[in-house]
Order: C-alpha cells, then structure tokens, then sequence
C-alpha cells in the first residue's frame, strides 16, 4: 500500500512537470461570464476554435451567468493558476469595485487578449419626434421628464452612455427604464416600451438596417463605415471628444500566478486565432474594432479605461463607491 | 424551393434525425436541457456549413420540448420546466398502469402542437410578431398575474395551501442579485445565495426527491402492473379532443412567440385553460384526465414554433434556445434581425421544412421504445427508488456543475415531502418561481416607465385595448374563483343548473 502511494505520488509529480512542459496536457476550461446566445459569448465560441488549432489542445466552454458576471469571475479566481481555466469576459468586471459589487477585477487576472471593441451608439424608436441627437436633446429640455431612456443596470454601457451626457449637457430629465440586457431592451424600444436606447453598434445595427431603429448618434469621434450615413456625437458638441473614444470589450485572461510559458502559449493562440478572417469578418459585420492586445499594452489598456470610466460615473454621482478607495486615479 | 430542402438531401435527413432522436433522451433527463446541448453543439458545429449545423439543433430542440414529458409521467420528475403540467396528470396515468396510453396521447398530442405552431410560423409570422411586440411591460405584469392566479387550478385541495405554496415559490425566484439594479435581496450575507436559487433544482428536488422518499412508504409494495396493449392513441380520441388542442396550441403559438416568456409558463396556462373549459372530465384533473395530458403537451411544443416568429422576422430570440441559434447564425456568417427574411429568404424555409421534419422524427421516436420505458414503473421499488435519488443528483449537478445545487435539490426535496406530506401542492410553487422575476421586472417596469404614478400607470391599462383585456381576464377569472360568485351564479341560475344536474 506504502509503496503504491510512494509510486502514485511520484507520478503524479512527473506528470506535473510534464504539464508544465507540454502545456495543454489536459482539456483546458473557458469560463464564458455571459449567458448563451450573447454577445460575449457569440465572440468567444467563434474565436476559440481558431485559437484552439493554433495551440493544439482543447478548450471547454462553459457558460457561467449571475452577478453581472461576478460569479464566473469569483469561480476562476477560486480555481488553480495553471492556464487550465481561462475567463472569457466583457468590460463589466472593471467596475465592480465601484459599484459594490466585488472585491476583485482584470487587475487580479493577466490579460491573455482583449480581442475588441464595440462602439456605443443612441438609437431612437423610429416613430419618435427627433431625428438626431440635437434634437433630443431638445426635446428632452421641452418635455421634461416624458423621454424613456433604456437601462442595463448600474456600470452597464447605457448608464456610461447616460453618465456622459449628462457631465457634458447638465443633468437630463428623462425616465430610466431597467432591462436585462441590451437585446432586451431593443425589443422594447421597438415595441414602444421605451423610446430611446443606448446600445453597442453591433446589436443595433441589423435594426437600424431595417428602418426598425433609428440612429441618434454614434458615440465615437469618427463616423463609422458600418454605418456611413449617422453623424458621431462629438458633430454635435465636440465637448464628447475628452471621452471618446470608448466601449466595452471582450477579453481572455488568465489568474495572476500563471507559469509565464502557458501565458506565452496562450497569447500566442488567441493572437493566431483572432486573425482568422472568418472571425475578423465576423467582428466586422457586427461592428466592433478589432484589438488583439496583450501583455503591457493590455495593462495599459485596462487602467485607462478603469480609471476613465470609474471616474465618469462617480462624478455623475452612479458609483457606490469612490475609485479612490481601490486606488484608482482620477485620469 | 428550400423548403424542401432537407428532404432531399439524405445528409440533413439524417441529422435532423439524429438530433431529434438525442433531443427525446436529453430532454427526458432532469437537468440536462435543450439549452445546455444546443450551446454545446455550437462549439461541434463550428465548422460545419450553416445547414447541417441548423439541422442537428432543431432536431434537438423539438425532440426535447417533448422528452421532458418521459420522466414527467413515468417516475413525476418532469424533465424540463415545459413538462411541470405534465406530470399533474400523466404521472396518476402511469401509477394506474396507463403509462403507455400516457406517452402514446402525449407523443400524438406533441406532433399536433407541433405542427400547429410551425403552420402558423410558415402562414403568419409577421402578424404574430407584430403582435408580440405591442406587449408592454404592464401586459407582461398582467400576464404573470394571470399565470399566479393557475394557483386555483394547480392546488388540489385547499386553496389555502395552494397559495402558501405559490407565495412560498415567489420568495424563492426573488433571492438573490435584484437583475435590474443588482442589489442583494434575502442573501443574508451569505456568498452562496448572492446567485439566487437554480430553480432546475428546486424542481428536480420538490418533484424528485420527494416522490422517492413518498415511495419509501410503500416500499413493500408491488409496483403496478403496465397495460400496454393501446398506445396509439384511436383517431376518434384524438378526434374528441381536437377542439381543445386547437385551443391550447393557440396559446402555445402566442406564449412561445413573446420575447419574455416560453414553453413552461404556455404549458401551465394550457392546462388552465383545459380545466376552465372541460365540462365532465372521463377522470378528475389530477387524478389521470387525458385533458390534463393533452393540453400542456400540446402548448409546449406549439410554443416552439412560436418561438421561431420573432427570431425569423425581427431577430429578436423568442426563448433562451433561440436565442442561442441567433447566436448561431451570426457565427456562421448571417447576420439573423429584420432583413434575415428580405435577404436570405431561403434560411427561412429551410428552417421550416427542418421543423417539420422534425416534428415527424419525433412521433417515429416516441413511439417506439414504449414498452421498454414503461418497464421502468414496473421494476422493484427497491431499484426505482436509488434510480430516482441518483437521476436527481445528477440532473441536479448537470444544471451548472455546482455541487451546491445538489444540496439545494436535497434539501428542497426533504422540503417538498413534507409538503406533500401534509397535504400541500407542489405545482404552486414551482409556478411561484417561475413567475416571480416575470412579476416582479414588469410591474417595477411598468411603474417606472409611468414616473411611479399609479393614476398614469391605470390610464395606461384603459388606455391600451390589449392591456385592457389583459386586465378583464385577471378580475373575470379571480372573481370566478370566490365564494361570492358561486352564490350569485346559483342564485341567478340556481334552478336551472340544479335541475339540469339532476
């Protein structure tokens, strides 16, 4: 029996050398923070493989909902730092800290790509009495308190959106309806429950098409060639441009404390995977910007979008908390 | 043209008959969903063309709308939330020995409703979708409180236990992260909570567990004997109740094609609607009435070709399966929304003629096989209790590979033998669950959208003819259910009535 241990042991000891050799060795997890048939998901499942083939192992996806995606977060922050279990997520975890939400974000993880952004976009029902960003602007000064803005919740792209407008027009009077997500909430706006939403590029644009939707204003400082024909916020008040451009994104990370080859490795399939031109025609027709960063730019990347936005939102009075509590400096 | 497009090509054939097939088995057990395979098959058929991939998921998915009626009716553990109704009177069915007539009516019912809910896709698609987008959130309110009022019918006996068990299911959808301004809610600091309840595993756990405790009872006894000499169901039975499948898979087609609520919430009200409507039952409700089998099967699988509507036309998922294939679609290239139909016209009738033959796999499937199913009622109750227990552990594990919600499942299942112990119904609060974010989302909706003034928020409801008629149907049938109304119908029409009984 002694000896059996003793012989179980030490093979378990060789073979975790051997891991550390051969990284992947066994079926690596991806933890996907959103729900299936989502954005963050759509992009995942449609990257992975590309990036699967480059790194010759397998990877499992998994979707893991609940707490704005806190719950998937917290589960990889719980499981070994080996590169056997990725999180695949949006931009949302920078702002937990904030919004009371969680002690830990992307500073606790090494970013193993941030593949892309999106580009935030007003879109109108198209019944309604305004045609451009001006002019609702407008409309909201004459009928204070009438205009139905959707919501995604607190740190969700509509109440950034939201938080801009109102540091750079003075506070709007509108209502603000809470969804459960931006596809949610373009349902309604269509069906007239709301009258105007802030969304992602990408998930209006099939709407916008189709004369379902129509479009405010880009919130970018360059006009989109998605979308060649609607004017970009900052035409209207250049004030925009100290914020823009700005989106959310979606990236692979790892824990802090992974062996830095499987970090290598990892970088090197995903930034293999994300030039697949299925998957950068992919990214193209939903209009996000392709990224594919990683290492110290990713870094970089992450403490300027946190600090912008942390900053934005506490000074529109929607943080929970101050960034400066969790160090974050104001930009 | 294309709609016959997966006729002739044997390779989609196969695989429609395939998934269909995986679907019946998938869907039978507890836990493991059509949601879950069909995400998985995402990642399968990555790099497959678009028209076998779509072929393997729709197979998928009407073959496990139905298999969740399997368990439901053989062992009371519905496979899926959309075969909760099912058991209420296919399981009594199955305990009298007419489990194979159960799963024939079931599976003939499902191809009905099946076909009904694609016939309206291919008719009516645009006319329905408009219509599901003119629901508001206050209609969604009204709806969901008229789906909390099925209380009265899910609650045999006391009414009172039955809206204690309802409230009870309210409260638990209600823990957890509030989804819409993600504030904690009876979390009681505890991490473990902040998630909220899996509700797979309430169910699996209240239906589950409890009946293999109950069986415990009786573990002496012999299991009964299996009549299975009719299960095709005869064309005059099936000629009987074609007004009241007509009926249901009408509310199947609307429910599923609504962006907020699918196949589970159509099954229940189905049922509702069954028992309103059925005058003399050849069986009580919940003692084994074929109506009570016939309505929910019906809806659930009508509600899938609802759930297509708004996916065709406008792009927008009319449950979490289709969402999951407009996730699909992008993947493979389609940009699915309200120009999929105007450009790419031929997805849509292959989606058509892949439902359909879809639909005919699945009576193929389900009624073969039968006999060897209904084996499992008969086996020693000594083997069907440790199958029970083990199918609800692993169903409940399978939901989100969390073995909290096995504890969970347990203990609810302690839970729900108690209540049914004492004579409370489980169906309440399974509905409660499912409700209770309808309820609760809405109506903060609603009251928000009309800057919380509830004088705005009424002019709303007599303002809007839908949401009027929403609210006719909530005061008509909860005022049908109180003791006031029993006195003026009888003396209104006492004589009449009385003598027409006699």
């Amino acid at each position: 029996m002694k000896r059996f241990v003793f012989g179980a042991l030490s093979a378990l000891a060789l073979t975790s050398t051997a891991a550390l050799a051969e990284y992947p060795e066994k079926e690596i997890q991806g933890i996907i923070q959103w729900g299936a048939g989502g954005s963050t998901d759509t992009v995942m499942r449609s990257v992975t493989p590309h990036a699967e083939a480059a790194l010759g192992g397998t990877v499992v996806m998994q979707n893991m909902t609940g707490g704005v995606g806190a719950i998937a977060l917290n589960h990889v922050v719980g499981e070994d730092a080996d590169g056997y279990t990725l999180l695949m997520g949006a931009e949302n975890p920078m702002l937990y800290k904030i919004m009371g939400l969680g002690d830990k974000d992307y500073n606790d993880f090494t970013p193993i790509s941030i593949l892309a952004r999106g580009t935030p976009m007003l879109v109108a029902n198209p019944d309604a009495p305004y045609n451009t960003y001006a002019e609702l602007m407008d409309y909201i000064k004459a009928n204070p308190g009438e205009v139905r803005f959707g919501a995604t919740g607190p740190g969700g792209l509509p109440s950034v959106v939201t938080a801009m407008i109102n540091t750079i027009e003075g506070d709007l009077d509108v209502i603000s309806v809470p969804y459960d997500g931006d596809g949610p909430a373009l349902t309604a706006l269509q069906g007239g429950a709301i009258d105007v939403m802030p969304a992602v590029l990408g998930a209006a644009i099939e709407g916008v098409r189709a004369g379902k939707m129509k479009p405010l204003a880009v919130f970018d400082v360059e006009r989109n060639e998605k979308l060649p024909d609607a004017p970009v916020v900052t035409e209207f008040n250049a004030a925009f441009e100290t914020y823009l451009p700005w989106g959310p994104f979606f990236g692979v990370f790892v824990k802090n404390g992974t062996p830095d080859d499987v970090i290598a490795k990892l970088q090197a399939a995903y930034a293999e995977g994300a030039k697949h031109p299925d998957f950068v025609e992919l990214m193209d027709n939903r209009g996000f910007t392709m990224m594919g960063i990683s290492g110290a730019e990713a870094d970089a990347f992450l403490s300027k979008w946190q600090q912008g936005t942390a900053w934005l939102l506490q000074d529109a009075g929607l943080a929970k908390n101050s960034p400066e509590e969790f160090g974050i400096a104001r930009p | 043209m294309n709609f016959l497009t997966v006729f002739t090509q044997p390779q989609l054939l196969m695989l429609v008959g395939l998934g269909t097939f995986a679907g019946v088995y998938v869907g039978a057990i507890p836990g493991l969903s059509v949601t879950m395979a069909v995400s998985i098959l995402i990642s399968f058929t990555f790099s497959w063309d678009v028209y076998p991939a779509i072929s393997l998921m729709i197979g998928i998915y009407m073959g496990g709308v139905y298999g969740g009626s399997r368990t439901a009716i053989l062992l009371n553990i519905p496979g899926a939330p959309s075969a909760i109704a099912t058991a209420l009177d296919g399981y009594p069915m199955a305990k009298r020995g007419e489990a194979g007539t159960a799963i024939g009516v079931t599976t003939v019912m499902s191809f009905i409703g099946g076909f009904i809910g694609i016939g309206v896709l291919a008719v009516a698609a645009p006319v329905v979708s408009d219509f599901a987008l003119k629901f508001q959130p206050r209609d969604y309110m009204l709806l969901a409180i008229l789906g909390i009022l099925l209380v009265g019918s899910l609650s045999q006996g006391s009414l009172l236990k039955g809206i204690f068990a309802g409230a009870l299911g309210i409260a638990i959808g209600a823990v957890g992260r509030d989804p819409l301004t993600f504030t904690e809610r009876f979390t009681f600091d505890f991490r473990l909570l902040e998630g909220g309840i899996s509700f797979i595993a309430v169910m699996i756990g209240m239906f589950g567990v409890s009946e293999a405790l109950l069986q415990l009872h009786h573990v002496d006894k012999d299991a009964v004997r299996q009549k299975i000499n009719r299960i095709v169901p005869s064309l005059s039975t099936v000629k009987k109740h074609l007004p009241l499948s007509l009926q249901t898979s009408t509310i199947g087609v609307i429910i599923g094609a609504l962006p907020g609520t699918g196949g589970d919430i159509a099954a229940l009200m189905a049922y509702d609607h069954a028992k309103r409507v059925t005058k003399d039952p050849e069986r009580e409700f919940g003692d084994g009435a074929m109506e009570g089998l016939i309505a929910p099967e019906t809806a659930n699988n009508s509600a899938v070709g609802g759930a297509f509507i708004p996916m065709m036309t406008l792009g927008i998922p009319g449950d979490a399966v289709t969402a999951i294939m407009i996730g699909a679609l992008f993947i493979h290239g389609l940009n699915p929304g309200p120009m999929l139909m105007i450009d790419q016209p031929d997805m849509f009738w292959f989606i058509v003629g892949a439902l359909v033959m879809a639909n005919i796999f699945m009576v193929i499937f389900g009624l073969t096989g039968i006999k060897l199913f209904t084996k499992i009622v008969e086996m020693p109750r000594s083997v069907l209790i440790p199958l029970i227990m083990l199918l609800s552990i692993v169903g409940a594990y399978a939901v989100n590979n969390s073995i909290t919600d096995v504890y969970w499942m347990l203990g609810f299942g302690v839970f729900g033998y108690f209540m049914r112990h004492y004579g409370y119904p489980l169906g309440p609060v399974i509905l409660g669950v499912i409700l209770s974010r309808l309820l609760d989302d809405n109506w903060r909706r609603a009251i928000i959208s009309e800057r919380e003034d509830l004088g705005r928020f009424f002019e709303g409801i007599f303002t809007s003819p839908l949401s009027l008629v929403l609210f006719i149907a909530v005061i008509l049938i909860f005022v049908s259910q109180t003791p006031l109304w029993t006195r003026g119908k009888r003396m209104l029409l006492g004589r009449k009535s009385e003598s027409t009984s006699k």
